[in-house]
């Protein structure tokens, strides 16, 4: 009695299970032409354009925004494969013009263009937006990219003329405008909306190619397309972020066919991902220099022949091989090939030579090495914790032993930015980039002795008097030509000062299924798929 | 309430004593430091640690957890968009867990020694250790990706609930059937129920009204306790499938170090906990008469 009872209980559960089981529609491999669902992995902060401080989320407001000009990518038609980022393009100005002294910036607008809530974009919205860029009640953690403009002085000579006056030349203006923290809103969104209330749903507030919907927080970002845009109209009607935190997640997700398209899968399944027909792996290298800083006030450390003893003691080409699964590019330079005023200063980076480092050791007084921390955060940059681990081998086998030690991000923060009387810091991993792409953006931040801690985020206290006028000059001269000899100089005192371990520049990536055409990768870390078909 | 006083207090100043500054980590590395001040000064951050404790109470007993550091929303709106996933995936894990553990507890002490209650064995330790992600993917590979009948993550239709909530229920399941099963051997030796059979009871009865009531005890403290468990579970087995509850909005909030997020979600963690307890406690009453509060 009592086992049938129980049995036919089971019976049911397992009938029931069954029944929901085989009642979905096949959900998972169905293609949905409509609908492009691409998972990414970390929910968004903001949807302001100026609170953006991570590419994954700037990457979903560029899809709402359109900025004065932009880099040439594939809004401007650029097809997978074809150099991208070359040069700023028009995208809202049609042209621009930089007065001979440096000092004043006029653009003339694009005629005819609607904001998605239907009003107009002209002078006095973009003299609104430059105004809020500079609103201190606005987050904005960028702000500095503006505060050379003078904003008691913005003219609007007529509805399609703006005019900007700096306080002082600002070679890299038309650059920070292009990044994505310059893209314009409508003022008549903003008012209705409120500056607070932005950052959590831009309802109609620009005049991209797509409109926001829905932010579910945790959950997903819904766009769906703009029918009255300016511009190209993408493919797909609506556009589907799904915040899936777990990179493993993220993959199965792609293979089930519930994506069709994944941020960043673990590393270490990208050589099976490329070879599986039908997904295809999405890369580019980005201009994101991964380095081993070196506390260049520290001990053995502040002797050069040390720093550079370290450099050619390990072999990046072999740990991009076999532990980054290929997903780097060899630094050839303190900064990458995209930006403005790169110089390659050595083929293929220091060279690999184990022998010559160990005597470089016991020329500078280190005959058996010596001991020293290194700190590493996890699962912020590709493979960073299991990378330290092979570069503290290759140390080890010039005698120099390095202490791993890990910890979460905002602790790892909080290490960068101690001073120099207390930092932790002796060697440490991190990682660099700018949203502008202009030398100035890589080398400042890093290499400029006033933004060591805790002033700035350069934990390296590099310190040289040569350097830091030439940095100093590059963000003040206008002349291209003589900016570039400027950075051209600075890259190879840098160099072969090795305040770093030069390591490489991380490659970005994503998947996507084999029939999702047109997907590229950006070299500031975004994906290109606006304008990406289903076939 | 004093319990809830304390945790307030002590998720205040523990979340505080972290390193990390969250005005930082908002701002990115490339932001230049009058920006970081700025938020610091927007988030309250740069008033004495006890200040900042009083305007929290102040406002919270007016049911106001300020805004969350991050998003700049109400952290009470906040947590109500997690809470319907996450309360759907803990009931449900409850029910599977307390519904198939019982039931295969019974089954099983009724069968000591059979194969069934080998194989059962074997698969409630299983439940306990097999770590809740390698479970949640492996029935992802199996379900979503080789068969296509589920969705692998996130919350997207009522199927997509299935595999977190067997994922959570695991744990919980597997250890509510170890505690029915030797419970219910336990009751069963008992003489009550000798001579419940020996007055010719049927076994049905017997085994349910006599020796499952008094086995429930034990195990229904087991279930409240769970209920601890299952929000630990829950922590990994929504980042796991993309489930957008509370459980991940706390470990974002910790990774970002959104202090009012953490306050909140951590204050009605304790209030749940304390009032599963309380309903526990009632439960008692209703199990065994003899039980009485006074």
């Amino acid at each position: 009695m009592m086992r049938t009872g129980f049995c036919r209980t089971a019976a049911l559960v397992v009938a029931c299970a069954v029944a929901l089981t085989l009642g979905i529609p096949n959900g998972g491999r169905a293609a949905a032409p409509a609908s492009l669902h691409v998972a990414i992995g970390i929910d968004a902060d903001s949807l302001d354009p100026e609170g953006q401080t991570t590419t994954t989320v700037a990457n979903m407001v560029d899809y709402m925004f359109d900025s004065l000009l932009w880099p040439n990518d594939e809004r401007s038609g650029v097809k997978p494969g074809e150099p991208q980022y070359t040069k700023l393009v028009p995208q809202l100005a049609t042209s621009w013009m930089v007065s001979r002294d440096g000092l004043t910036y006029t653009f003339k607008l694009r005629q005819g263009v609607k904001f998605q809530d239907g009003t107009d974009f002209n002078a006095e919205a973009v003299k609104f937006n430059v105004l809020r860029w500079l609103d201190t009640s606005v987050r904005n953690p960028n702000r500095y990219y503006f505060t050379d403009i003078d904003t008691s002085r913005i003219d609007t000579p007529d509805p399609y003329t703006v005019a900007l006056h700096l306080k002082q030349p600002s070679p890299t203006l038309l650059g920070r405008i292009a990044s994505g923290v310059g893209e314009i809103l409508s003022p008549a969104a903003v008012r209705k909306i409120g500056n607070d209330k932005i950052p959590l749903g831009p309802l109609s507030a620009g005049t991209g190619p797509y409109m926001f919907k829905e932010w579910v927080h945790g959950d997903h970002i819904t766009l769906v397309r703009n029918p009255n845009y300016w511009g190209r109209k993408p493919y797909f009607d609506e556009v589907v972020f799904r915040v899936v935190p777990n990179a493993g997640t993220r993959e199965t997700m792609l293979r089930a066919g519930d994506v069709q398209m994944a941020f960043e899968p673990p590393a270490p399944d990208v050589p099976a991902l490329r070879r599986d027909a039908s997904l295809r792996v999405v890369e580019g290298p980005s201009d994101r220099d991964v380095f081993i800083g070196l506390n260049n006030q520290f001990g053995p450390l502040k002797d050069a022949r040390v720093r550079q003893a370290l450099n050619y003691a390990i072999n990046k080409q072999a740990i991009i091989h076999s532990v980054l699964f290929g997903l780097a590019t060899v630094l050839e330079s303190p900064t990458t090939p995209f930006l403005f005023g790169y110089t390659k200063v050595q083929s293929g980076g220091w060279p690999f030579n184990p022998v010559k480092a160990k005597a470089m050791l016991a020329e500078a007084g280190f005959p058996s090495g010596f001991s020293i921390n290194f700190r590493t955060p996890t699962g912020r940059y590709i493979q960073d914790y299991q990378f330290a681990q092979a570069v503290a081998a290759q140390l080890a086998n010039v005698g120099v032993k390095a202490q791993i030690q890990t910890t979460d991000w905002p602790s790892y923060v909080s290490w960068l930015v101690t001073p120099l009387e207390r930092t932790p810091m002796q060697i440490f991993v991190l990682g660099w980039a700018t949203q502008y792409l202009d030398a100035d953006g890589e080398l400042y931040g890093q290499f400029y002795s006033g933004q060591a801690p805790p002033k700035g985020l350069a934990p390296t206290f590099y310190k040289d008097a040569k350097v830091d006028e030439l940095l100093l000059a590059g963000q003040t001269t206008s002349d291209p030509k003589k900016r570039e000899a400027i950075y051209k100089e600075a890259q190879q005192l840098i160099w072969n000062d090795a305040p770093w371990i030069f390591l490489w520049s991380q490659n970005f990536y994503m998947v996507t299924s084999s029939h999702l055409d047109g997907v590229t990768t950006t070299p500031n870390e975004k994906w290109a798929a606006i304008y990406a078909t289903w076939k | 309430m004093p319990t809830l006083f304390g945790v307030t207090l002590i998720i205040f100043f523990m979340v505080r004593v972290l390193p990390g500054d969250p005005a930082r980590v908002l701002a990115g590395l490339e932001a230049d430091q009058t920006e970081v001040d700025r938020i610091r000064v927007q988030l309250g951050l740069d008033k004495p640690v006890p200040v900042q404790y009083a305007l929290f109470v102040a406002n919270a007993v007016r049911g106001n957890l300020g805004r969350s550091a991050v998003t700049q929303a109400p952290v009470v709106s906040e947590i109500a968009g997690r809470l319907g996933p996450t309360t759907l995936l803990a009931a449900t894990a409850t029910v599977l867990a307390g519904t198939l553990g019982i039931a295969s507890g019974i089954l099983v002490s009724t069968r000591q020694y059979t194969a069934t209650d080998y194989a059962v064995t074997v698969l409630a330790l299983a439940g306990v250790s097999i770590p809740v992600y390698w479970l949640g993917l492996m029935l992802m590979l199996v379900f979503a990706v080789a068969l296509h009948l589920l969705p692998a993550g996130g919350d997207t239709s009522p199927q997509s609930l299935i595999l977190p909530s067997i994922t959570l229920a695991a744990f919980s399941l597997a250890i509510i059937e170890r505690m029915t099963r030797s419970s219910m051997l336990e009751s069963m030796r008992q003489d009550y129920v000798r001579t419940a059979r020996a007055k010719g009871l049927a076994d049905p009865i017997v085994v349910y009204r006599h020796a499952l009531r008094n086995a429930l005890i034990p195990v229904v403290t087991v279930l409240g306790l769970q209920f601890g468990a299952l929000i630990g579970g829950a922590i990994l087995t929504e980042t796991t499938f993309a489930w957008p509850g509370i459980g991940r909005l706390l470990v974002d909030a910790i990774a970002r170090r959104d202090y009012p997020i953490i306050q909140g979600v951590v204050l009605l963690f304790a209030v749940t906990f304390v009032l599963v307890n309380l309903i526990v406690d009632l439960l008692y009453g209703y199990i065994d008469p003899r039980i009485r509060f006074g």
